[in-house]
């Protein structure tokens, strides 16, 4: 969900006044998503090669997630930083394209709910709001479940299924994983990133 | 009575004569080590303890002979004690027992051992006493077991160990240089592996160096993706972008086409 | 390639110039038992590790200089761990004061997709073999005894043939850059496996041809 930046923190704690009246915990500690963009300098094909994305989740510390849009992913330890520092000769890192995620953690019985503020160079570009259902790990079992609870505080704003679980070839019912999360948020960052002006008021 | 008497001096000489021998044995033993241990080679050393103890033996078995009667019996009492010089005294002791005074007698006729030795052997009777029979009995098997264990290994190895040694008596080469060499470059530059590849494989000045990581087992530990096994979803613009990630799959699909070419690891 | 700045770059986590300190030597297949005997009395007292793997060497060519080399390693013999992503440098081999060659490197625990990643990422496999063998641990040191096999077809780790009558035998130590004592301690202990194995700090450019 996107607003206007001033408007942003008004949202959030709007956002954070309706789970707290709702009766959600707030939990210790924030929660943090990163995410470092590289392009290949160039291929020995020639053809031009799709973006990478090196990821980071404070959720799994020690993990550093790599993905490429619609590609493949890998999940890695966190010396998979430094192995793209060796290959800085072959993939270059977009500075400017350095997108972070920061908010509070909440807890409402068994659902864990993030909510958080995207910023791109350090300018406030929209809200994240992430909702798990912990006690389940196939999508399509407990999506109507969440829907309704997502209801309860995002109003109309409840997205459809995310896509990453419509496409896994066995349906609703692959268990998800990190890589299915930190989609989403490259997802989510991504179209945030396309959003050119500032001013304008995006629905979802 | 008489025939008695006899019997005892008979066994007295035999035993003195015995302890003669012993006593010329260490002599000579004790000479030859102050005197000769730059030539005394560790065969003669030990064959003078090998003479000591048959001796030792010897005397042994004279004390525990039927005809020999019990020493313990025999009560010796001194009649006299002097403090002056006797020197019959001291020329039958080899002038170790110059005099015969209240002073030394008790050392030398003592028929029980010295007081320490006493208390020591006080001491482990009361230990033997407080452990029960069942106890000791465990002790014992566990010694024997360690002991049998022990002369199991000593003895086992010893084959393996005398192979070994005379292998590389024998100057067996245990490696060889140009092996070495081989597979220094197989590691560093998969010299010699793969014959599909094009000669002249890869640049030279390569940051190569085959590393034979250590594999599975050494792996470092890492935590991969603790958000397993939980289901997120996110709200927000999310769900806007399905077509994108719809193409997730078929792309993968290219991916493991264009590399199975030669050499996809999945194939087995 | 050698000694990046280590600061011009963001990192969020890892450990950055780590140096494998390595000696190099080989042992015949009838001297392996006594070396293993007397690696098991010179190592730390543990379970025998033994090991089978599978390495596929990727290059990375760009349009100028030389191509970038990352190794990747799965376990055969445990086929769920995770694959093992590493970063070799350039060796340094020069420097007489130090007894073991000496380079960068980077090791990255990873998931299984990373044949698929790395192919995305560009990366082409240049060839692959089988490892397999035993490793012992002293300390901070590492010893790995391994035979090395050619794979005849391509991916399949069945059909494989040893590559010579020898396995090689690594002597190693991973540290952060500039400890060059670690060399010392690794001189010694290798000092005690002679006459059995000789090993050497080996510079690979001159095994190429």
């Amino acid at each position: 969900m996107g607003r206007v930046p001033g408007a942003l923190q008004q949202t959030v704690d709007l956002l954070h006044k309706k789970l707290e009246q709702l009766g959600a915990l707030k939990q210790q500690g924030n929660f943090s998503v990163d995410c470092e963009t590289y392009h290949a300098t160039a291929t020995a094909s020639g053809q031009p090669s799709k973006l990478l994305y090196v990821m980071h989740n404070s959720e799994t510390p020690l993990s550093c997630m790599a993905l490429f849009e619609g590609g493949p992913c890998l999940v890695a330890d966190a010396n998979f930083d430094v192995l793209m520092i060796k290959l800085k000769s072959h993939f270059q890192n977009a500075k400017g394209h350095k997108v972070e995620c920061r908010g509070w953690k909440y807890r409402y019985s068994d659902f864990s709910i993030k909510v958080g503020t995207v910023t791109m160079n350090s300018s406030a570009r929209g809200i994240s709001a992430e909702v798990e259902y912990c006690p389940c790990v196939v999508p399509g079992d407990c999506w109507n479940l969440m829907k309704e609870f997502m209801q309860s505080f995002l109003g109309s704003n409840v997205p459809e299924l995310p896509s990453v679980f419509t496409v896994k070839p066995e349906g609703l019912f692959a268990p998800s994983d990190c890589i299915d999360t930190m989609t989403q948020y490259l997802e989510l960052f991504n179209k945030l990133r396309k959003l050119q002006m500032p001013g304008s008021n995006i629905r979802v | 009575m008489q025939r008695e008497e006899k019997q005892l001096e008979a066994s007295v000489e035999s035993l003195i004569s015995r302890v003669a021998y012993v006593k010329n044995a260490l002599h000579s033993f004790i000479y030859k080590l102050e005197n000769e241990y730059d030539r005394l080679t560790w065969p003669s050393v030990l064959d003078n303890f090998a003479l000591l103890s048959g001796q030792l033996n010897t005397i042994n078995k004279l004390l525990k002979n039927e005809k020999t009667p019990s020493y313990r019996s025999q009560v010796i009492i001194p009649l006299l004690l002097s403090p002056d010089r006797d020197d019959d005294l001291a020329k039958l002791t080899e002038q170790r027992v110059p005099v015969f005074s209240h002073e030394i007698v008790p050392d030398y006729l003592r028929t029980k051992p010295d007081p320490e030795v006493e208390e020591q052997e006080k001491q482990l009777s009361a230990e033997a006493a407080r452990i029960g029979p069942e106890v000791a009995q465990k002790q014992i098997q566990t010694l024997n077991k360690l002991c049998s264990g022990l002369l199991e290994k000593l003895n086992n190895p010893r084959d393996e160990r005398e192979a070994e040694s005379s292998a590389l008596r024998q100057n067996k080469p245990s490696f060889n240089p140009a092996d070495t060499n081989a597979l220094v470059g197989a590691v560093a530059f998969g010299k010699g592996l793969s014959k599909c590849r094009p000669p002249g494989p890869v640049a030279p000045g390569l940051p190569g160096q085959g590393p034979l990581m250590s594999g599975g087992p050494t792996l470092q530990q890492v935590t991969i993706g603790g958000g397993s096994g939980q289901q997120p979803s996110m709200g927000g613009p999310v769900s806007q972008q399905q077509g994108q990630p719809g193409k997730m799959p078929s792309s993968i699909k290219t991916n493991i086409k264009s590399a199975s070419g030669s050499m996809h690891p999945y194939n087995r | 390639m050698e000694a990046p700045p280590v600061t011009v770059m963001p990192v969020t986590g890892g450990t950055i110039n780590m140096m494998e300190y390595l000696l190099q030597g080989s042992v015949l297949d009838q001297a392996l038992d006594s070396l293993l005997h007397r690696l098991r009395g010179l190592c730390d007292n543990m379970e025998p590790e033994t090991f089978t793997d599978h390495e596929l060497v990727y290059l990375l060519k760009g349009q100028q200089g030389n191509p970038f080399i990352l190794r990747a390693r799965r376990s055969l013999s445990h086929p769920t761990a995770p694959w093992h992503l590493r970063y070799l440098g350039q060796p340094e081999v020069g420097d007489k004061s130090r007894h073991a060659l000496v380079r960068n490197c980077v090791d990255v625990a990873t998931s299984h997709s990373l044949p698929e990643f790395l192919n995305e990422m560009g990366f082409r496999m240049d060839h692959e073999f089988v490892a397999n063998g035993h490793i012992f641990r002293k300390g901070a040191m590492k010893v790995v005894v391994t035979k090395l096999s050619r794979i005849l077809v391509p991916g399949n780790t069945e059909n494989i043939e040893r590559l010579s009558l020898s396995y090689l035998v690594e002597l190693s130590v991973l540290a952060p850059a500039g400890q060059d004592t670690v060399s010392e301690d690794m001189r010694s202990f290798a000092e005690q496996l002679k006459p059995l194995v000789h090993l050497e700090k080996i510079d690979p450019s001159k095994q190429r041809h």
